[in-house]
């Protein structure tokens, strides 16, 4: 009778261990939405594309509008904002609030913006309960004290596509306006993001 | 089976090179020789841990733009003949070291061509921001 320590034995049993050690490898795992390894794919606006298109637009309005001393806003209030149409003119479906809400929320953070969500495009509110308190509590008091909005942001999201041979290239372009009470478009900028390869790779 | 001949040893040299050089295409510049802007410098501290990296893209200096929020901006310049691509991010603190985060801090790729010099630049997301750091990584693709 052979030993169960035989060679072909251990190696049987090396084989099996690599092969259960194979299965038990994780099929997922967390990645840094921030970070290098993050999918990117041409034909598609990555979550890292949103990320870096918010980025820019913060630091140009920064640049352009705060820092300026551009921002203007009754009694050394935070400017209120409004959020107008971002149009969508992708071959995709994209909800824009990947953009607007991470721009929303930088511009909170600066202490120098705030925003309404009460008054939306078409007088739909992105809260309907708090436009009902705000309207109730302005039938109590009085009209005149109502702070309507000192800008609104305007956009539009575009795609071009383009293919040679092999590679394929997708350009994404971001394009934000800035629009005062007067109806005078104060800041407005660009970020155009631009992807080439044959098909879906790792990484930038 | 034929063996090259001498003539088709030149021909394949020839394409070699040829491909060779338009892989090393690299920048030139040309600037005013006494710009009439004169940057902020400040001075820094590396931590290099790629050497490959710190060949192929190196930091040539650190500006800052005065202002409510913090305008950091640094040059680059790619020492080598060949395009090279990296990703790279901005890391913002406040007066007691404690970092600020930022729904929009993200890496961002960049590539850089043969001897080429370019900058990257952030504004601080806020004004509480008084210090940077600056993260540069080799593109993983």
């Amino acid at each position: 009778m052979k030993s169960p320590t035989s060679p072909r034995a251990l190696l049987a049993l090396g084989s099996a261990s690599l092969l259960l050690a194979g299965c038990a490898s994780p099929q997922a795992t967390y990645v840094d939405p921030g970070g290098p390894r993050t999918i990117t794919t041409v034909g598609r606006i990555n979550i890292q594309d949103y990320a870096n298109a918010a980025d820019t637009m913060v630091g140009s309005l920064i640049d352009g509008v705060i820092n300026a001393g551009k921002l203007e806003a009754p009694g050394g209030q935070p400017a209120m904002l409004a959020i107008s149409r971002i149009a969508n003119n992708t071959g995709q479906h994209i909800d824009t609030d990947m953009l607007v809400k991470k721009i929303r929320v930088a511009l909170n953070k600066t202490g120098k913006v705030v925003t309404t969500t009460t008054i939306g495009l078409g007088g739909q509110a992105e809260d309907p309960l708090a436009q009902g308190i705000k309207q109730q509590s302005e039938f109590l008091q009085d009209k005149k004290n109502t702070r309507l909005p000192d800008y609104s942001l305007s956009g539009k999201i575009i795609e071009q596509r383009e293919r040679a041979g092999d590679v394929r290239q997708s350009s994404f372009v971001f394009q934000l306006s800035l629009t005062s009470k007067a109806g005078v478009a104060v800041w407005e900028d660009e970020k155009t993001i631009t992807k080439q390869g044959t098909k879906p790779t790792v990484g930038f | 089976m034929n063996l090259p001949t001498p003539r088709h040893c030149f021909a394949l040299a020839g394409i070699a090179g040829f491909t060779l050089v338009s892989a090393c295409s690299t920048v030139k510049t040309v600037e005013r020789a006494e710009p009439v802007g004169q940057r902020q410098m400040v001075n820094d501290k590396r931590v290099i841990t790629d050497a490959s990296l710190n060949r192929g893209v190196r930091i040539v200096g650190v500006n800052e733009v005065p202002g409510e929020f913090l305008k950091i901006q640094v040059e680059l310049l790619n020492t080598t003949g060949s395009l090279k691509s990296f990703n790279y991010r901005f890391e913002w603190f406040d007066a007691n070291g404690v970092q600020l985060n930022s729904p929009t801090s993200v890496y961002v790729s960049r590539s850089i061509e043969g001897k080429e010099s370019t900058f990257i630049s952030a504004t601080a997301p806020t004004p509480s921001a008084k210090d940077f750091r600056l993260k540069l990584i080799e593109s993983t693709r």
